[in-house]
């Protein structure tokens, strides 16, 4: 690299996938939302009056449910990407949208680990670390439920040894 | 009285060193009390008048005596005192609350006095902690003995902060004794009375008083239906223009006189100084006073201004102001401090240069987002053109109305659209200097906020499914000062990353392609 100051760069993938079991619990979670609209829209359609824009309509929002548990979590498991290096961490989230978080170790407050029940069916936790800045919580969703407690262990050990009041 | 708390004290044992409130608060709370109860309280009497047709004359001072006696619950309840190392409060009769906070966690102290506080010379103190929501309020102290309190506070929490405990009380005893030799940074010029009218963020106050006194037209007796239409068609058959002619100048001239009043009332005697701290090039305090009726004093720890943001409202800048605020760590809500009244942007920047110590980021070219962020600025500002035009079209189809409506909505959305698109434009950009992240926002108001690269906590880069497309994301410095982060939008992409590495050159180099 030049000694000029870049005015262009990229940042690479962050090394680590999620879980593979991942897309399971994603496509659980999008199915359940799809049947939820399919028995809604059979019973409105037993129930009530119909007009073909109505029906158009329901027959949208059931299609657009489909497709998104087809869709959402192969993509989704291809976006979400981590990685924790001794200084920091670094992760990559969203599927249509993308987002990517950096913070420095040194600045992190707390670091929590959550397990839903479904989540639990799956063997997977989420991470969630936060700085002093309300706009800066970090999670990294649905990691294999070993590795999120080794993480947070590690985490918790690098941030416990730094020094100030994070601000 | 102030004696004792400038005293350190050793050890302290659990009864000692307790203060109170000021006894002449016994006047204050009790017609507070009243006051809050005066609605309620008439709302009540009148309809037990309406509704039996006597007159309760015994509550009167059943009231009365109970508005003293909740009134002097605080002032019995309440004791402070300052330790070494902590400020504690105990408050409340019932509940009872036991506050304390560590003496290097605090970083401001506050005060204010309405007019009543200032007739009988008493000021409420209100002392800002590390964390956001607490904030620790005495109300009140007599006036000179708050100032004492603010002056011991903010002594004490740097003498907390030394690194060597050993001759804290010496250190202690200079900072009390050099009287505090300040610098004035800027006073109230009244030649800026002149961007009042400018100001719109009075309006809504006004707009609000308007609303309740119309409330009260429905009462006046000549404002029933008949007289109304009858008025109306004399006018309409008279000038219209003519009226709406005056109306307008009444609006305007009212307007003026009630940004004047209001800018005058708040800004009396405004003062913004830096008293400096204990040893040279050691960073002090930050002070504002201001106002004729209510005087607020706000003082600032400087170590906690992470950065200043210059706002020019479209009105404003018309004529040439400018507003400064700062973004601060662990003081109130927000942690933006607005510390200048509008003023000549020339001052604001100048100001905001002194505090940021660096001239550059407020005065520094920004650099534009190219020609894809442009377009990305003239669709979502197009957006309401395309709603608004489908709903006159559906509107005009269903209620028959002329073909002109749909036109007409469609041309004036979409020129006010590209005119907002290209102002947001032109006020997008970034900048990095030395010492401070700078960004460049809003439509209507130019914004330029600079964030000390100290004052990053992270970074966030957003990208949705039409940025990606433009090779365009959105850059998001995290912070615990102000509202919490900067945003640099519409940034091309490796452009973005590029800054945010220079900003901080440790933190984003492992992550970086090194292919290219």
């Amino acid at each position: 690299m030049s000694s000029r100051p870049a005015i262009d760069a990229a940042l690479r993938e962050p090394a680590h996938q999620v879980s593979p079991r991942a897309i399971g619990y994603w496509r659980v979670g999008a199915g359940i939302n799809l049947t939820f609209w399919v028995v809604a829209a059979i019973v409105w359609y037993l129930l009530s009056p119909h007009p073909w824009w109505a029906v158009l309509i329901a027959v949208a929002v059931v299609a657009v449910s489909a497709a998104y548990a087809v869709v959402m979590p192969t993509l989704r498991y291809r976006i979400h990407r981590w990685e924790v290096t001794p200084d920091a961490i670094f992760t990559r989230s969203g599927w249509l949208s993308r987002e990517q978080r950096i913070a420095p170790l040194n600045r992190v407050q707390t670091v929590d680990s959550h397990q839903g029940a479904l989540m639990r069916v799956f063997g997977l936790s989420s991470i969630t670390i936060t700085t002093a800045s309300a706009a800066g919580p970090i999670s990294i969703d649905c990691l294999d439920h070993e590795v999120a407690r080794r993480v947070v262990g590690e985490l918790t050990e690098i941030t416990s040894a730094a020094e100030g009041d994070a601000t | 009285m102030t004696q004792p708390m400038t005293q350190p004290m050793t050890q302290p044992t659990p009864d000692e060193g307790w203060q109170r409130l000021d006894a002449r608060m016994l006047l204050v709370h009790p017609v507070k009390v009243l006051r809050q109860f005066l609605v309620p309280a008439v709302i009540g009497i009148v309809g037990v008048r309406s509704s039996s047709g006597d007159w309760p004359l015994w509550m009167l001072p059943v009231a009365g005596v109970g508005a003293v006696l909740i009134g002097s619950l605080p002032w019995l309840t309440t004791r402070f005192r300052i330790t070494d190392t902590q400020f504690q409060l105990h408050s409340g009769l019932v509940n009872k609350t036991q506050l304390t906070a560590p003496l290097d966690r605090i970083r401001s102290v506050d005060l204010e006095s309405s007019l009543l506080h200032r007739l009988l010379g008493l000021a409420k103190v209100e002392i800002g902690t590390g964390v956001d929501d607490t904030r620790i309020n005495l109300d009140a102290l007599a006036a000179p003995q708050s100032q004492e309190l603010r002056r011991v506070l903010l002594a004490r929490r740097s003498a907390a902060l030394a690194e060597d405990p050993a001759d804290d009380a010496v250190r202690l005893q200079d900072v009390l004794a050099d009287g505090h030799p300040e610098t004035v940074l800027v006073r109230i010029d009244w030649a800026w009375l002149r961007f009042a009218p400018f100001s719109l963020s009075r309006l809504a106050v006004v707009a609000g008083a308007v609303g309740v006194l119309s409330q009260f037209g429905d009462s006046l007796p000549f404002l029933d239906q008949d007289s109304l239409e009858s008025g109306w068609n004399w006018v309409v058959g008279f000038a219209i223009w003519l009226v709406v002619l005056v109306a307008l100048v009444a609006g305007a001239l009212a307007w003026t006189a009630i940004s004047v009043a209001g800018y005058a009332l708040q800004w009396w005697d405004f003062v913004l100084a830096r008293e400096p701290g204990r040893r040279p090039g050691q960073l002090g305090n930050l002070r504002l006073t201001a106002g004729l009726f209510t005087t607020r004093s706000t003082t600032v720890e400087e170590a906690r201004i992470r950065g200043v943001e210059l706002d020019e409202p479209v009105l404003l800048r018309v004529v040439g102001g400018a507003e400064l605020s700062t973004l601060a760590t662990g003081v109130g809500e927000s942690g933006v401090t607005k510390v200048l009244p509008p003023c000549p942007v020339e001052v604001a920047t100048g100001v905001g240069g002194a505090l940021l110590e660096d001239d550059a980021p407020l005065r520094l070219p920004l650099v534009p987002h190219g020609p894809a962020a442009r377009r990305r600025c003239h669709v979502r500002e197009q957006w309401g053109t395309l709603v608004f035009t489908a709903a006159a079209i559906a509107a005009t189809a269903v209620l028959d109305l002329g073909w002109w409506l749909p036109v007409l909505v469609f041309a004036l959305c979409a020129v006010t659209g590209a005119l907002t698109a290209e102002a947001e434009y032109a006020h997008l950009g970034h900048a990095m200097t030395r010492g401070h992240l700078v960004a460049g926002s809003g439509s209507w108001t130019r914004t330029r906020t600079a964030l000390e690269i100290e004052g990053v906590i992270g970074w966030v880069v957003q990208q949705n499914l039409f940025q990606r497309r433009a090779g365009l994301a959105t850059l998001v410095a995290t912070t615990a000062a102000g509202a919490e982060k900067v945003v640099v939008r519409d940034v091309p992409e490796r452009l973005g990353v590029a800054l945010a590495n220079a900003a901080t050159p440790g933190l984003l180099s492992p992550f970086l392609d090194q292919d290219r």
